[in-house]
């Protein structure tokens, strides 16, 4: 009965599912799995797919990645190929790609869905960092900077290959999917939290001058839109061969925050979300769900000492909608149908109608502080309800470990065409010793803005 | 006014259309209803409803289904016009949510159907060109396989399989994760 439907029902009904229902339903028989390889080919799959949370866990391997599904509320296993996603650092996650720093401090794109992988561009070739050879001719350490250096200081640190990304990357972001061959990758750093850029094929970084505190970036109609942690928002235009930059909303506080957000909701708005979080004891959080003892190591969590007793703790997020025209931030107490999911992924609101598992007024979140990198930590992950601020946790028993920091991801079954996958990946990278950036530009920029006052 | 009133009756008259289901039995319906369906549509813009429109691929059993959810729908569509005239903002966006309550309750009974009538449903949706009817019905199915093994959506619906043991083994194996 169903094998006689014809294609565009069946292609209807199977752009309505989530991904492993789609994987499942292409299976069934050839109509439907020509069904499926079509929607997928041609990106017209169930879009935004139900967000699911991905993470790493010790049990599961090195090279698998654990994917678990709101919208099933059940985890998934995906293997992936080397090297192993337990060695990555999570710095971001747009259009169902993965963005992580592997233990060299280098960037690559990652589909957990397809397996797919897109190395991107050295991070030698960002302004900051310089590489320390070896007597062979190998990267042995990184020249770079901390978060904030002293005014004045003129010699960067010595970095080992692993620890720079935990130094050096905050988030990352994309502007489309990868797998169409058209992309901008986008990402904030250090020092004092800059912007970088790289287009698909580039084989260096460009920054973004000559602003810095960024926290949160989003793209919207063809543009880049990047919120500081004052609450100013930057406008980046790539479409030309030059860069273009404007402020289109003013600081809207007076200090500096963490865990800012900027999110466009599904009737085209902008809005700024600014979170709010405690730290509290490990011990008084009662409800939360006990960790993986057997993946980490928590007597010794990479973390000044302060910290290590203590768990960052979401207790309530301030909405607000952005008036361009104004210049002004309009306070909301709700989201009505809508759901925010923040954390390290690249800021999604979605609408709990078309995804009827979702909690309308909620908001997915993990947590991204700036020690987010760091190893053995206890994670923050859950969902909160904006009408009261109760907060529940997403899982228990807790199945995720707490390195690489999992984040949310909306799956993409999409696979980059054969003829570019086979060549795309080591082509930044590669084997060749990777290059100086020149070094009167790095001088030009940096120490200049460093080495006076 | 005589002319007038012979104008209404005349619009009263062209307002209602005859469909005809594949067994032959006559449906009267009104046009708000009927144009529900962009194929019926475009035939009366055509002007080619004079002595019913035929419908050779739906039976009256289903037709009776499609005309009981136009009828519904295209009530709801002009009760919606109508009352933001005569209501404030407030009175309108509760009248405006209870219709919506009416319909969704109104069409989660409609899909309480097996699932040889949801297919017939879906095939004339289709022929008939009625978008809501088709989304809705699509949907059911699409909520129907979700959380399902492919055996169990072959068994559910009929499905033969026709994937030889190498393709469905190739398929399984990009995409293992799956089916755990």
């Amino acid at each position: 009965m169903a094998s006689e439907m014809p294609e565009n029902i069946l292609l209807q009904i199977l752009a309505a599912l989530d991904l492993p229902d789609l994987i499942r339903a292409g299976s069934v028989c050839s109509a439907w799995h020509e069904a499926c390889t079509s929607l997928c080919n041609l990106g017209r799959w169930k879009q935004p797919q139900t967000p699911c949370l991905v993470y790493t866990a010790k049990s599961r391997g090195d090279s698998a990645a654990g994917l678990y599904s709101l919208s099933e509320k059940k985890a998934y296993t995906l293997a992936l190929p080397d090297p192993p996603v337990r060695s990555m650092s999570f710095i971001g996650s747009a259009h169902g790609w993965i963005i992580a720093a592997d233990d060299r401090s280098e960037l690559h794109l990652i589909n957990p869905i397809t397996g797919d992988r897109i190395a991107l561009p050295s991070i030698t070739t960002t302004e900051f960092v310089r590489p320390v050879y070896d007597n062979n001719g190998s990267v042995k350490e990184y020249l770079s900077w901390p978060a904030f250096p002293m005014r004045g200081r003129t010699t960067p640190n010595v970095y080992g290959l692993s620890e720079l990304r935990d130094i050096f990357f905050d988030k990352a972001f994309l502007s489309s999917d990868p797998s169409t061959g058209n992309y901008i990758v986008a990402a904030i750093h250090n020092p004092c939290y800059r912007l970088s850029f790289a287009r698909a094929g580039d084989d260096c970084w460009t920054l973004l001058p000559p602003h810095d505190d960024f926290g949160d970036c989003i793209f919207k109609d063809d543009l880049m839109y990047a919120l500081t942690q004052l609450g100013e928002i930057h406008v980046f235009d790539f479409s030309g061969p030059a860069v273009k930059q404007k402020v289109v909303l003013e600081k809207m506080r007076s200090y500096n925050a963490d865990n800012m957000y900027i999110v466009q909701i599904p009737c085209g708005d902008l809005l700024q979300i600014w979170g709010d979080y405690d730290f509290i004891p490990l011990a008084e959080d009662v409800s939360q769900p006990r960790p993986l003892e057997e993946d980490d190591d928590f007597s010794e969590p990479d973390l000044p000492y302060a910290y290590k007793s203590h768990k960052h703790y979401a207790t309530m997020f301030k909405l607000f909608k952005v008036d361009l025209t104004a210049n002004k931030l309009v306070e909301i107490s709700s989201l009505g149908e809508n759901v925010l999911f923040l954390g390290q992924n690249q800021s999604v609101c979605l609408c709990a109608e078309e995804h009827p598992q979702l909690k309308a007024n909620h908001v997915y979140f993990t947590d991204n502080d700036e020690f987010c990198g760091r190893k053995n930590i206890v994670r923050d992950i859950g969902v909160l309800n904006l009408s009261d601020n109760s907060r529940e946790y997403l899982a228990s028993p807790q199945i995720w470990s707490n390195w690489p920091s999992p984040m949310w991801i909306t799956p993409n079954p999409r696979k980059m065409s054969s003829a570019r996958s086979g060549s795309t990946y080591s082509k930044s990278q590669g084997t060749a010793r990777p290059q100086a950036p020149p070094t009167s530009c790095w001088a030009n920029v940096f120490w200049h803005e460093w080495s006076v006052a | 006014m005589a002319s007038a009133g012979s104008g209404d009756e005349k619009a009263a008259a062209a307002a209602m259309i005859t469909l005809i289901s594949s067994d032959n039995e006559k449906f009267e319906v009104t046009e708000a209803t009927a144009t529900l369906s962009q194929t019926i549509r475009h035939m009366i813009e055509d002007g080619c409803t004079d002595g019913g429109v035929p419908l050779p691929n739906v039976t009256s059993k289903i037709l009776a289904r499609v005309i009981e959810y136009c009828k519904k729908h295209a009530t709801a569509a002009a009760g919606e016009e109508g009352s933001s005239s005569s209501f404030s903002d407030a009175a309108f966006l509760e009248v405006d949510r209870a219709f919506l309550e009416e319909l969704e309750e109104f069409d989660d009974a409609f899909l309480e159907v097996d699932r040889a009538t949801l297919f017939d449903l879906i095939l004339a949706a289709n022929y008939l060109d009625i978008k809501g009817l088709l989304n809705l019905t699509c949907q059911k199915v699409a909520d129907s396989v979700k959380g399902k093994t492919p055996e169990q959506i072959r068994e559910m619906y009929n499905i033969v399989n026709d994937l030889t043991p190498e393709e469905e083994a190739e398929i399984r194996r990009e995409t293992q994760w799956a089916f755990e």
